[in-house]
């Protein structure tokens, strides 16, 4: 393939939805109409298209022997250049990006596809689809990124879309509510991210990937040189990370977004936006190889959100924000393996390669239960609390399989596709629990691992238990016939269904995901694929424990849940209020910025204008005294001048007497 | 190109003075048409000019030769020539000149005349000649301050901003303008007496050492470069000089003039007040301290412009968060943005002064935006109440799609303009004094709090409208945005999101001026040192 073809594939990838974001946004809202979604599903074939070509074909094109590899690169220009900052704006892909690329514009497409469905008749349909399509644009010009700072300008824009799509229905206060909280706690992330770029910056004197990340030597250098400021470096840039993906403290704003309509949950807070801080941490490898305390930090986050959104998920009735907090749940589930390289640099590659393909599986199988729920929620008249409806397995048919499928997937059925991403996961974390310094700290998060993954299988089952099997209920909003997902829906969800199931056997045939993604620039590695028998068992015999149990507890004897509740009133209270943890930043951060903030102004109302007031009376203060002279009576004047005049008459006088 | 900038001089001055001519007259509504064609002359003339500058060759002058205030396009006329004692003789020139960063105030000042003339369109209905007279005669003003490289002449120009906002507050303000306009003139005007008196403290001292013509400003820079004053001397004039410009920029705590001032002021007032008459304060500290008096800059103006600038920042941001009125809330987030500018302008290295400046004209066209889409609601329900108002976007769609870019700009989203000055600003500062630059950057999170949570409630959530004085068919008369009104915003997106998109040509269009500066402190103290690897290095490993 030429160079120019090349080009034009990078190119084409975010350049479409761009386009398309353009059209729709100026010919939507008079010409396009209930049409807007055709520029925008043109677009997004075509970057998909393009990326499998970029997968395929292009980003092979570049592999070496022994995974040394480069990257293809489209000159873009120079978006900066003064004093010491140069910063361009260009597409460069590796295997890497290309991986995540193919996922993110297939799933795109295909929820693109659903929206058309399910946003039909909308008021604001071409608005949809234009900040949808400009979304894709984004994550698009994220992942292709070549420099930190280009990262982070597009990191921002898809910050932006998730605040325009969440706050979509405006109308709604909560809708305008959540909008706000996203893009402000992702700020608080950001804020660290842009810190580290700074630290970056000035540490390596540039901001390019190829020279920060991708030279050895002048890495091993700085790491010599000064650990302490690459430990740094690593904090900063996880805590940008810890908010796009939703880790905990930072995860409070994911599970409000679900306001937004369900495509956009499934697409950018399920599938890809918030995989951002997953795939910066994982393309920042080599940095966080130098740092074993950042490591061990990383794996901690993940392992203590992992742990604590799967027990909140346990209790939620909201379908949505059981799917919401499994998102953050698996999020941190990728966080736990990118830790793995403090138990020793050849582990951070695995760690890494094992943390994107749970990316991969995981966009696929969320994506799908997102859009089933967007079917449940679109067939019930948008009622989404789960003790309102129920036995929907007979009205809602295709709904029913696909969701069971993206459930069986999630919960880790043996060889479907979350499970072996998953078994990556946790053959890491137990890889890494044999060695001799950290090894007790990682057999602990082997085990929330697998704790986490018991839980997971269990309220995925539980949510899926309450909504398809028991008693056909209805609530009144759904009408008397609800129907299931028609054509334009249906479709996305078959085949997301199949992706679900197969996707992760297919890259885990033959160990291709791996192979592929040693091809990332200093992402080599050499070890040899062992399959761990032994742990699949296990993790196999908990995925069914958390199914059997969840069945037995919402089908079995349906009685027991809720007398489990009433016994653990306590526990469950705590899981189901979520663990206070909003309450505790309303007042720990919240109110008493708000307290400080009306404490501001009272100072500058009362105390800096008052001062100002002060002084600009003490000339009036001043004048007072000559002003009693001023007494604006003829008489007086008079009578002055003639004090005056005599005055200066004896004054002459004296001088000639 | 300079027979250009004396037009761009001459032509709102002469409309204003033909206006005020009209003064009185009953024809008095075409008194904004002569306004509009005069504001559109000269902005159609400063593009012109911006183009023809951008034409000139590159900075032709020698390094370590040219001033470190050094215009690339000078008209210098003596007009007062005073012979002093033993024979020295000071000069007063008209020196008019042009360098990247005028050219790009003159085209900000030019773009915001014209939203200026458009917004008050429908809004000023009282002596209608004055008010644009006063309007144009502070655009000559504005641009006279931008492009006088003659200290004397820079002064009156300085001053003579003043005159016009007065009359534009106290005459067409809001209920307390007579208050408003009296602090707001005598509280800058006090400062600028303490500026005087270091500026002739400056241009004296010069003199008195025999400088020819210690009045023209690249002289004056040249001179002091080579014949710096002692450190002790530097931090007096220093402290004279700044007393005016921390007043205007505002700076904490010297802001408290700026709310009230908004707040009164026709909503033509305030966007050119915010959008270009404080940024003469940075200005100043950029033409008058940062090229004259280095020592002073490093060891008193970095900590004390570094400390208030975040103070201002987080303060400012506080402020902003609890105001009810919209206006008001626009003015405290002045305060905050006016912080990150002078955090840039003092990190005193090539990066944060251009943040600075690109600050200093990205402030101005998103502040001034939001000023106008203030006052276009306010013309619509007589009130900028936050509780007065809710879910505006449901009866005004496009005005809040407008608000909602604005407000990311001025938010600093990349891809708008705010971001490559907030950025370049904490970057120049992290290389300066990390420290400062990460406080400073506690402002990306507040500021996204404070401006997002006032369109959640003014244009999110159910619809909600004032009553209108009793007349129950009122609503149905607000429309959305007129064409007058896009036209007033439009030029200001446009520009919005080309220097967000693409801002390196006017990155290089100030490159050369600011360079000039940083060059003074270069190996002056505590760079952040680059640790690893030098630029030779990175370079080499390009492909």
């Amino acid at each position: 393939m030429s160079p120019q073809t090349q080009q034009l594939v990078l190119w084409l990838i975010p350049g479409a939805p761009l386009v398309a974001a353009i059209v729709i946004a100026l010919f939507g809202p008079r010409v396009l109409r209930q049409r807007s979604h055709w520029p925008c599903w043109l677009a997004l074939a075509a970057s998909t298209v393009c990326a499998v070509i970029l997968l395929a074909d292009v980003v092979p094109a570049t592999f070496g022997e022994h995974g040394a590899a480069a990257s293809v690169v489209a000159a873009g220009y120079p978006w900066l250049d003064i004093g010491q900052m140069q910063v361009r704006i260009d597409l460069r892909a590796d295997a890497m990006s290309a991986l995540m690329l193919s996922m993110v514009t297939s799933v795109s497409f295909l929820v693109s596809i659903f929206s058309a469905g399910y946003m039909h008749g909308d008021r604001g349909y071409a608005r949809f689809f234009a900040a949808f399509s400009l979304f894709v644009f984004s994550m698009a010009s994220l992942v292709l990124s070549g420099n930190y700072l280009q990262l982070f300008i597009f990191w921002e824009l898809v910050g932006l879309c998730s605040y325009l799509l969440i706050g979509f229905w405006f109308q709604r206060p909560s809708a305008a509510a959540a909008a706000k909280k996203a893009f402000v706690v992702n700020r608080i992330g950001d804020m660290g991210f842009i810190l580290g770029i700074f630290l970056i910056w000035t540490t390596f004197g540039s901001l390019d990937f190829s020279s920060v990340l991708f030279d050895p030597d002048r890495l091993r250098q700085a790491g010599a040189a000064e650990p302490g400021r690459i430990t740094i470096i690593c904090f900063l840039l996880l805590l940008g990370a810890m908010g796009k993906s939703a880790q905990v403290p930072l995860h409070v704003w994911l599970p409000d977004a679900m306001e937004g309509p369900t495509p956009v949950s499934a697409l950018i807070h399920a599938a890809t936006m918030v995989t951002a801080g997953v795939y910066l941490v994982a393309r920042s490898t080599p940095l966080f190889a130098l740092s074993p305390d950042a490591q061990m930090f990383v794996s901690g986050i993940g392992a203590t959100t992992a742990l604590l959104a799967a027990l909140i998920a346990l209790t939620q009735m909201d379908l949505k924000r059981v799917l919401a907090y499994s998102t953050v749940s698996q999020l941190a589930y990728m966080f736990m393996a990118l830790g793995v390289g403090a138990a020793g640099v050849e582990l951070a590659t695995d760690g890494a390669t094992a943390g994107m393909f749970h990316l991969f599986t995981h966009g696929f199988f969320k994506a799908l239960l997102f859009l089933a729920a967007g079917s449940v929620m679109h067939s019930m008249g948008d009622v989404i609390d789960m003790r309102r409806f129920g036995g929907l397995r007979k009205a809602l048919p295709v709904t029913h399989w696909t969701f069971l499928c993206g459930a069986a997937a999630l919960a880790g059925v043996p060889l479907l596709s979350g499970f072996w991403s998953k078994d990556e996961i946790l053959a890491v974390l137990h890889e890494a629990g044999e060695h001799e310094r950290v090894g007790g700290f990682f057999t602990a998060i082997y085990w929330v691992a697998t704790a986490t993954a018991f839980l997971t299988a269990f309220y995925t089952f539980r949510a899926y238990f309450m909504t398809f099997w028991g008693a056909e209920r209805f609530p009144p909003e759904a009408g008397h016939h609800p129907h299931d997902a028609p054509p334009a829906m249906a479709w996305p969800l078959r085949i997301l269904a199949v992706a679900a199931l197969g996707v992760g056997a297919a890259a885990s045939a033959g160990h291709w995901f791996a192979t592929y993604m040693a091809h990332t620039p200093a992402m080599a590695h050499e070890g040899e694929h062992v399959f761990h028998l032994d742990l699949m068992v296990v993790s196999g015999l908990v995925a069914f424990a958390g199914i059997a149990l969840a069945w037995l507890m919402y089908v079995g004897r349906p009685g027991l849940a809720a007398s489990i509740s009433r016994r653990a009133s306590f526990l469950y209270d705590l899981s189901f209020k979520k663990f206070f943890l909003d309450e505790l930043f309303l007042s720990i951060l919240v109110l008493p910025l708000w307290a400080a903030a009306k404490l501001c102004y009272l100072i500058d109302l009362y105390i800096i204008d008052r001062l100002v007031d002060v002084v600009g009376s003490v000339p009036r203060l001043l004048s007072r005294a000559p002003r009693l002279l001023h007494t604006g009576l003829v008489s007086n004047y008079v009578l002055m001048m003639w004090v005056g005049l005599l005055a200066c008459l004896g004054y002459v006088l004296g001088m000639m007497g | 190109m300079t027979s250009l900038l004396f037009m761009l001089l001459l032509i709102p001055l002469a409309a204003g003075g033909l206006l005020l001519l009209f003064a009185g007259a009953s024809q008095a509504r075409s008194a904004r048409w002569i306004a509009a064609v005069g504001s559109i002359a000269v902005l159609a003339m400063s593009l012109a000019l911006a183009g023809q500058y951008r034409q000139l060759p590159q900075s032709s002058g020698a390094v370590g030769v040219a001033s470190p205030v050094q215009p690339k396009v000078e008209f210098r006329k003596p007009w007062l020539t005073m012979a002093g004692e033993e024979g020295q003789r000071m000069t007063l020139e008209f020196h008019f000149g042009l360098d990247g960063v005028s050219v790009a105030m003159i085209v900000l000042t030019a773009l915001l005349t014209v939203a200026c003339v458009l917004i008050s369109w429908e809004a000023i209905r009282e002596r209608e000649s004055e008010f644009y007279a006063a309007l144009l005669i502070l655009e000559t003003g504005l641009i006279g301050v931008f492009c006088a490289f003659d200290a004397v002449l820079f002064y009156v120009f300085f001053e003579l901003t003043l005159i016009p906002l007065f009359f534009l507050i106290a005459i067409w303000g809001g209920p307390q303008r007579r208050y408003a306009a009296v602090k707001f003139f005598l509280y800058t005007l006090a400062g600028s007496l303490v500026t005087l008196l270091g500026l002739v403290t400056l241009v004296g001292s010069a003199a008195a050492s025999g400088l020819a013509s210690p009045c023209s400003l690249p002289e004056l820079a040249a001179w002091y470069r080579d014949n710096p004053l002692p450190q002790a001397w530097q931090i007096g004039v220093f402290l004279a000089l700044s007393a005016g410009f921390l007043i205007k920029v505002p700076v904490f705590p010297f802001h408290t003039w700026l709310p009230l001032a908004h707040v009164e002021a026709p909503t033509a007032g305030s966007v050119l007040l915010a959008g270009v008459l404080l940024k003469l304060g940075t200005y100043g500290f950029l033409r008058l301290c940062l090229p004259m008096l280095p020592m002073a800059c490093l060891a008193v103006g970095l900590p004390m412009a570094a400390i208030l600038g975040v103070v201002g920042i987080v303060y400012g941001s506080l402020c902003a968060l609890v105001q009810r009125d919209v206006k008001k809330l626009v003015a405290y987030s002045s305060v905050a943005h006016l912080g990150f500018c002078m955090l840039g302008l003092f990190a005193l290295n090539s990066e944060g002064i251009t943040g600075g400046v690109l600050q200093m004209i990205n402030h101005g066209l998103s502040t001034g935006a939001l000023f106008l889409i203030v006052g276009m609601f306010y013309d619509r329900y007589h009130t900028r109440m936050v509780d007065d108002l809710g879910g505006l976007a449901n009866r005004l769609p496009l005005m809040a799609a407008a608000m909602v870019f604005v407000s990311m700009a001025s938010v600093g989203l990349p891809g708008l303009n705010g971001f490559p000055g907030e950025m370049l600003s904490l970057a120049g500062m992290f290389r300066r004094n990390s420290f400062y630059a990460a406080a400073g950057a506690l402002g990306l999170v507040l500021g996204a709090w404070y401006l997002l949570t006032m369109l959640q409630s003014v244009f999110f959530g159910p619809l909600k409208e004032p009553a209108l004085g009793g007349e129950s068919a009122a609503h149905h008369s607000v429309g959305d945005l007129s064409l007058r009104e896009l036209g007033a915003l439009a030029p200001i997106a446009i520009a919005i999101l080309l220097i967000g998109v693409r801002p390196q040509p006017l990155v290089d269009m100030i490159r050369p001026d600011v360079e000039a500066v940083a060059r003074l402190y270069e190996g002056r103290r505590a760079y952040t040192e680059i640790a690893v690897a030098d630029r030779s290095l990175a370079t080499e490993q390009q492909p």
